[in-house]
């Protein structure tokens, strides 16, 4: 097949995909529990996937967040316009939902213990293999975070993962731009100490 | 033989792609009937539901419960009620992971993967 035609049956198939997904936005909203009951069957594991990633090790909390993702998409379901696919717009609310939590985590009084803001560039020393196979970079870096305390797993996960600046941090959770440099400084040193050790 | 990488590559590098193990993790299905039991509760709280009658208009199979209220002599009113909320399948679906339903197009034997 050419490239073209490729792109062509793409969009084909994402127009489909598209109609599809707001048939059944239409149908949940008048209500049909078999459409409702499509709608979890299809969006629950991918929700429920992101949410415990940014929640590890804290998986006690994520059958409550998940609920509260298809609730909150319940309440604003009539907002949707299908702009996006409806994965991505349940990812969004649970991204929302995610740090929500970071932010009332994190408004908590910091330590004020002093720590290295102004630290020379810091680098990691990877084993070559470990930079080379991601999978396994990605699993000792989440078993490295389960093991920090709260704040600092917090604040690593929303800085990297959620891709938020320590300004954007600071202005969410009503503390200055440095107390978050410094609390992300912390984290960096505990997380490279343990990264040496594991 | 290692490599060294600057701290903020070496984050923003972890937390690219895909989590680990994500492929194989999916949500319990006592999650998921939860959810919809509680998705089925606040729409039963704003108003009738979509009667069986239209449920099956629209090209959607009922469970065996469910057939039955929908041939019976009932109103539409009737066949609007929220049925899974005093079903058996929807108290041991939300409590079991391998609930012992087995029976075709209940939603809760759906989240079973059955």
């Amino acid at each position: 097949m050419e490239p073209s035609e490729e792109l062509a049956a793409a969009s084909a198939g994402d127009r489909d995909a598209q109609a599809e997904e707001r048939k059944l936005v239409v149908a949940i909203l008048q209500k049909d529990r078999k459409a409702t009951a499509e709608f979890i069957a299809r969006y629950t594991d991918p929700v429920y996937r992101y949410v415990r990633s940014r929640l590890v090790p804290r998986l006690d909390l994520v059958d409550d967040l998940v609920q509260e993702v298809f609730l909150a998409a319940w309440e604003n379901l009539a907002a949707y316009r299908g702009d996006s696919p409806m994965g991505s717009w349940l990812l969004g609310i649970a991204r929302h939902k995610v740090e929500n939590y970071y932010r009332t985590r994190l408004r908590a009084p910091l330590p004020l213990e002093e720590a290295s803001l102004k630290a020379p560039k810091v680098t990691m020393e990877l084993d070559i293999n470990e930079l080379l196979d991601h999978r396994r970079l990605q699993e000792k870096a989440h078993s490295v975070l389960a093991t920090l305390p709260e704040t600092y797993r917090l604040a690593l996960l929303w800085r990297y993962w959620e891709q938020r600046s320590a300004q954007q941090m600071a202005t969410e959770t009503g503390k200055t731009e440095k107390a978050i440099e410094r609390l992300l400084a912390r984290a960096r040193e505990m997380f490279r100490e343990r990264w040496k050790n594991d | 033989m290692t490599s060294r990488i600057p701290e903020e590559e070496f984050f923003e590098l972890v937390a690219a792609g895909a989590e680990p193990g994500s492929a194989a993790v999916t949500a319990p299905t006592k999650l998921k009937s939860r959810i919809y039991s509680a998705l089925m509760l606040r729409q039963a709280a704003g108003g009738p539901l979509a009667s069986l009658t239209r449920t099956k208009a629209a090209g959607h199979a009922l469970c065996v419960f469910e057939e039955l209220v929908q041939i019976a002599p009932l109103g539409e009113q009737v066949k609007s009620l929220n049925f899974c909320r005093v079903c058996h399948a929807r108290v041991a679906a939300e409590y079991w992971e391998k609930a012992p339903i087995y029976w075709p197009n209940c939603p809760y034997v759906k989240f079973q993967g059955r």
